[in-house]
């Protein structure tokens, strides 16, 4: 027969004033649930991943070394770009309303348009053959990587493929839906 | 180590906090209150059923603003299709929606039987006619929340619903008052865009301020004079 004095790990009202404790709680969480459900953004009408499609002012054949292009992402719908990797204030997934596409020691990529250190728009600096900021003065060479700071990660790349006709290119984006 | 009883955590916060404020001997002092054996009844009990319908509303309708945009310009205006975007899209915005809805339904008949509780144990009687004014007052205003609350969607029964409203409201004699008031309730010539933004404003600014400053007085005035007798 057991010890009826022994002193048990978890005494009887304890056990209730747990299960109360429990059922309290649940019951809340039951009210505040669902308002974080409603809380939580859904989606525009339209919004939709998916490659958009971009033509270039020059046909990516015809880009000489050391050459670069300007595009925008389309507004009407509105578009946005995303970004495969990143560093700074840039990371993979971010969005870019903007890009390069270069041309450099032969090898052609596309940069979002995005700084890594605040996310000002870098603009193309032809005669040097970089990406210069006009925000904190960041430079970057034409393959992405840092000239000089402050930015201290390289600018994000965009995933592209070629399109149909070769002025247009297929970059990985999102319609926003708004 | 036994575990512990959740009341001696409790204990633990609640005497944190009273060794700063006393918050015991307040809350004590505001909740805690003898009630007689005659309004152990359940019709005693209607005015607080409006009190957490209200509460409710006030829940259920700052969550609907977060997503509501009160504008009728364009075709179809923002104002229909965050309407349309709450009920089909939102994550559960039918629900709550449906909860805002419903309840403002359900709460003017839980006033309308609260008056008639008021009325039957002749609860307005001296010293009390000042409580049933304000309550009166009040069941102007949930009536005006109710009015304004029907133009929001911008559907047109709410449109037409609204110009019949107005119409009404406009026409006590002289006819230079009737077309002052229209003129301030509608905005403009006709029902339209500064139509649904006065009444937006009336429905989530003006009377939601007024209704719990009157809601205040009104318990302040059932505290000093305590619950009537009955007849």
């Amino acid at each position: 027969m057991a010890d009826a004095a022994a002193p048990r790990l978890v005494a009887r009202r304890t056990f209730l004033g747990w299960w109360m404790a429990i059922i309290l709680t649940s019951l809340t969480a039951a009210g505040v649930l669902p308002i974080l459900v409603y809380l939580w953004p859904a989606p525009p009408k339209g919004q939709k991943k998916g490659p958009v499609s971009i033509i270039l002012d020059k046909p990516i054949t015809q880009l000489n070394d050391g050459e670069a292009v300007k595009f925008n992402a389309p507004t009407n719908p509105n578009t946005a770009f995303i970004m495969a990797d990143g560093g700074g204030d840039n990371a993979a997934g971010d969005l870019a309303f903007g890009g390069f596409a270069v041309k450099n020691a032969g090898k052609v990529a596309v940069l979002a348009i995005n700084c890594s250190h605040l996310g000002c728009s870098v603009a193309l600096n032809d005669a040097a053959k970089t990406f210069d900021c006009p925000c904190h003065g960041s430079r970057f060479h034409l393959d992405g990587t840092v000239l000089n700071g402050p930015a201290a990660y390289p600018l994000s790349h965009l995933t592209w493929k070629q399109g149909d006709d070769p002025t247009t290119i297929q970059v990985d984006g999102i319609v926003l839906g708004f | 180590m036994a575990i512990p009883h959740p009341r001696d955590i409790q204990l633990a916060a609640v005497r944190w906090l009273d060794e700063r404020y006393p918050f015991t001997k307040a809350i004590e002092e505001s909740m805690y209150q003898r009630v007689p054996n005659f309004a152990n009844a359940f019709y005693y009990c209607f005015g607080g059923m409006v009190f957490v319908i209200i509460v409710l509303q006030l829940v259920t309708g700052i969550l609907l603003a977060i997503y509501y945009v009160p504008d009728a310009r364009g075709n179809p205006a923002e104002a229909y299709s965050s309407v349309l975007f709450i009920q089909n899209s939102v994550y559960l915005g039918w629900l709550i929606r449906g909860v805002h809805f419903w309840g403002a339904n359900i709460l003017i008949f839980m006033v309308l039987l609260h008056m008639a509780r008021v009325y039957w144990t002749g609860s307005y009687r001296a010293p009390r006619e000042l409580n049933w004014m304000v309550g009166a007052i009040m069941l102007l205003i949930i009536l005006g929340f109710a009015l304004t609350g029907y133009l929001l969607p911008w559907d047109t029964k709410a449109y037409f619903a609204t110009e019949v409203t107005i119409k009404i409201a406009g026409s006590p004699p002289p006819p230079q008052l009737g077309a002052f008031i229209k003129q301030i309730l509608q905005g403009g010539p006709v029902v339209g865009p500064p139509t649904l933004q006065i009444f937006f404003t009336a429905h989530v600014f003006l009377f939601p301020a007024l209704i719990i400053l009157l809601m205040y007085v009104h318990f302040r005035f059932i505290r000093a004079h305590g619950i009537s007798e009955p007849m």
